[in-house]
């Protein structure tokens, strides 16, 4: 049982940056569905600038700058350009696609493919804390990034509930005209919104290749960016309700792992629809929420 | 800004918070779009500096590749086909302000209901076969995207979520049949056994093209036709420009959006049903891999002008047989092929967005 919660959050770890990424961007009133290229090029920065410099920590500086490279393309074009936020994100993502799988192998020159081996970071243990029964090595046994994760959906929650600026965000996704006519900058919000959800995506890539795979192969984000997209719209566009999102689909895919371990007679590739399944579920169970940033989408008129 | 009031922000509100914002700039919109062509080949052109070739070395190898020889502008041919069908059903969809990112889904289904018809066909009558086959196809590619119409108006849930996910379960499924009731057993390869060849595609002599290029180019002046000189591709029209509007002409939105997806999804099936009866001849797994996509990409490039897309299908067929020849000869890597077309997309996005 500890074991299956224990992929579950591990799974669920990279999921959480995207959907804390998207909520930025969503609620400042962009949609983000370029999630899946932030952390594709975050994966891909962590992976080559750990490798180059030895260093793990520039590995994941990297990668918010790589998923926060994405973030301003996508940036310029729906906001400054105005140009539809759903199409946008999904360019994104082939020039992510694209450009990673193009740099990955021009990087050893003459095409052929690097192959890259990472030192994974390892848990690190809260002293005390992780030596509570069942609690302990559930919740304070985890490698860094994963406490990141909960700390950076603590600040988001609190950016976005308790501060000035996390207001002004707010308003930008539900009044943009409302911002302006308070003297702030719609546009600057959401270009500063989504070049963050970039970066904060970016992260979540790292995880992927720092913290649980150890190398990077073309496209290995693998659709995790839209079950981000899923879960934050789940979530109602709330950080800590994100968590529990992510969760679910980490317990979900968790789940298939178990039985496939188990050895119950189901075919894989029908396990491997759990997710997704489960996604397209809880949506059309929950249809379209009325939390939704009223001004999403909606480009800002000069 | 002089003035950030938006009339449509109370309707906007009201559809669930959308705006269309897929309506092109009408000045000057071939300029615009051969700028974001060009533009993106001058990125490319640094990308290939940055990999230590020349561009134009680089950039000559592609198009030898391209339309070298008879049989490489065969190749071209048959690339540019399934991009062309279902491109011009994914631009159906955007001009009705449907954003179907599910063409990829509806390939592969449409490529399982060819398998499935072909390899039950009780054989003979090779014309006639082709012709079923092919419906089947299309019929499969159309259910798949009444699914995602059925939750999307259903449920209101954002079709380009409900497509993108279904994407990833009819990619499964496919799996899921090979593994099974279609695969061939021990073959090593999630792949079907080969169809009878009464259902084969047909090649042109010397050219190594199949005649589903000449059916894409059909759809796609069929298409024109219907958006621009029929009720329903006013209703298409309409609905793309103002949903407020549809109400007051006397559409229904469900209907224009059945009507598209139907469409859209019939055409995907049909080119997943194209490329498995002309290209690989048996059902494979991840035949229908990034399709989807390239879709959308010709469908911007084309302007949402079904048309249009003809050139621009073949600009993206073009250029994906070039690449390989580029990464034989110059040593490129021909994934240069998939930042040229998000570039390309992007630079589209932002050039051709209307101002107001």
């Amino acid at each position: 049982m500890i074991d299956f919660l224990d992929a579950a959050i591990r799974i669920a770890t990279p999921l959480l940056f995207a959907a804390l990424g998207g909520i930025l961007s969503e609620r400042a009133g962009v949609f983000a569905v370029g999630l899946e290229g932030m952390m594709l090029a975050g994966a891909f920065a962590a992976t080559v600038g750990a490798w180059a410099s030895d260093s793990t920590a520039v590995g994941i500086l990297l990668a918010a700058i790589g998923g926060g490279v994405i973030g301003v393309a996508v940036a310029v074009v729906t906001v400054r350009f105005r140009a539809d936020n759903m199409v946008t994100g999904l360019a994104a993502n082939i020039l992510a696609l694209g450009l990673t799988s193009y740099l990955v192998r021009i990087l050893a020159g003459s095409g052929k493919l690097v192959s890259f081996h990472l030192t994974l970071l390892g848990p690190w243990p809260i002293p005390l804390l992780s030596d509570i029964p069942v609690v302990g090595p559930l919740l304070f046994d985890h490698p860094p990034l994963t406490y990141v994760a909960v700390l950076g959906c603590a600040a988001i929650a609190f950016f976005l509930g308790r501060t000035q600026a996390g207001l002004t965000l707010r308003a930008t996704g539900e009044n943009p005209e409302a911002v302006f006519a308070s003297g702030a900058n719609p546009f600057r919000v959401r270009m500063l919104a989504v070049i963050a959800c970039g970066a904060i995506a970016g992260l979540g890539g790292a995880v992927l290749t720092l913290q649980q795979v150890g190398t990077f192969t073309d496209g290995m984000t693998g659709g995790r960016g839209y079950l981000a997209l899923a879960s934050l719209i789940v979530a109602r566009w709330s950080p800590w309700g994100a968590v529990a999102a992510c969760l679910l689909f980490g317990a979900a895919e968790a789940f298939e792992l178990r039985l496939q371990s188990f050895g119950v007679p189901v075919s894989s590739y029908i396990i491997h629809m759990v997710p997704y399944l489960i996604a397209l579920a809880v949506l059309a169970g929950i249809g379209r929420s009325s939390k939704m940033p009223a001004a999403i989408g909606r480009p800002l008129q000069q | 800004m002089s003035d950030t009031t938006s009339p449509s922000s109370g309707d906007a509100s009201e559809a669930g918070g959308r705006t269309f914002g897929l309506r092109f700039a009408t000045d000057r919109l071939a300029g615009r779009i051969l700028l974001a062509v060009l533009l993106s080949m001058l990125s490319a052109a640094g990308l290939i500096l940055l990999s230590g070739h020349n561009p134009f070395t680089a950039f000559a190898a592609m198009a030898a590749g391209a339309v070298g020889t008879p049989h490489q502008i065969g190749v071209a041919l048959n690339r540019t086909t399934p991009y062309l069908l279902a491109g011009a059903g994914v631009a159906m969809c955007f001009r009705a302000g449907v954003i179907n990112i599910g063409a990829e889904g509806q390939i592969a289904i449409g490529g399982i209901g060819a398998a499935a018809a072909a390899l039950a066909w009780p054989g003979g009558m090779s014309p006639i076969a082709i012709v079923i086959v092919l419906i089947a196809a299309a019929a499969a590619g159309a259910g798949w995207a009444a699914i995602a119409a059925a939750i999307h108006l259903g449920r209101r849930v954002h079709e380009v979520l409900v497509t993108l996910l279904l994407n990833f379960v009819a990619l499964i499924l496919v799996q899921q049949l090979l593994a099974g009731s279609l695969g061939q057993k021990g073959a090593g390869f999630l792949q079907s056994p080969l169809m009878p060849r009464e259902v084969w595609l047909p090649r042109f002599p010397g050219l190594d093209a199949h005649p589903g290029f000449i059916i894409a180019i059909l759809a796609a002046v069929a298409l024109s036709f219907v958006l621009w000189r029929t009720n329903f591709g006013f209703a298409v029209r309409v609905t793309g420009s103002s949903r407020p509007a549809t109400a007051y002409a006397g559409f229904s939105l469900g209907r224009v959006t059945w009507g598209v997806m139907l469409l859209a999804g019939a055409l995907a099936g049909l080119a997943g049903g194209i490329e498995v009866l002309g290209i690989h001849r048996r059902l494979i797994e991840g035949f229908s891999l990034g399709f989807g996509f390239k879709a959308v990409t010709v469908a911007l490039l084309g302007a949402l002008e079904p048309l249009a897309i003809i050139p621009a299908a073949l600009f993206v067929g073009l250029l994906e047989a070039g690449s390989l020849s580029m990464q034989r000869q110059v040593g490129v890597p021909s994934a240069l092929v998939a930042v040229i077309e998000g570039l390309t997309m992007l630079f589209v996005l932002a050039a051709t967005v209307r101002r107001t």
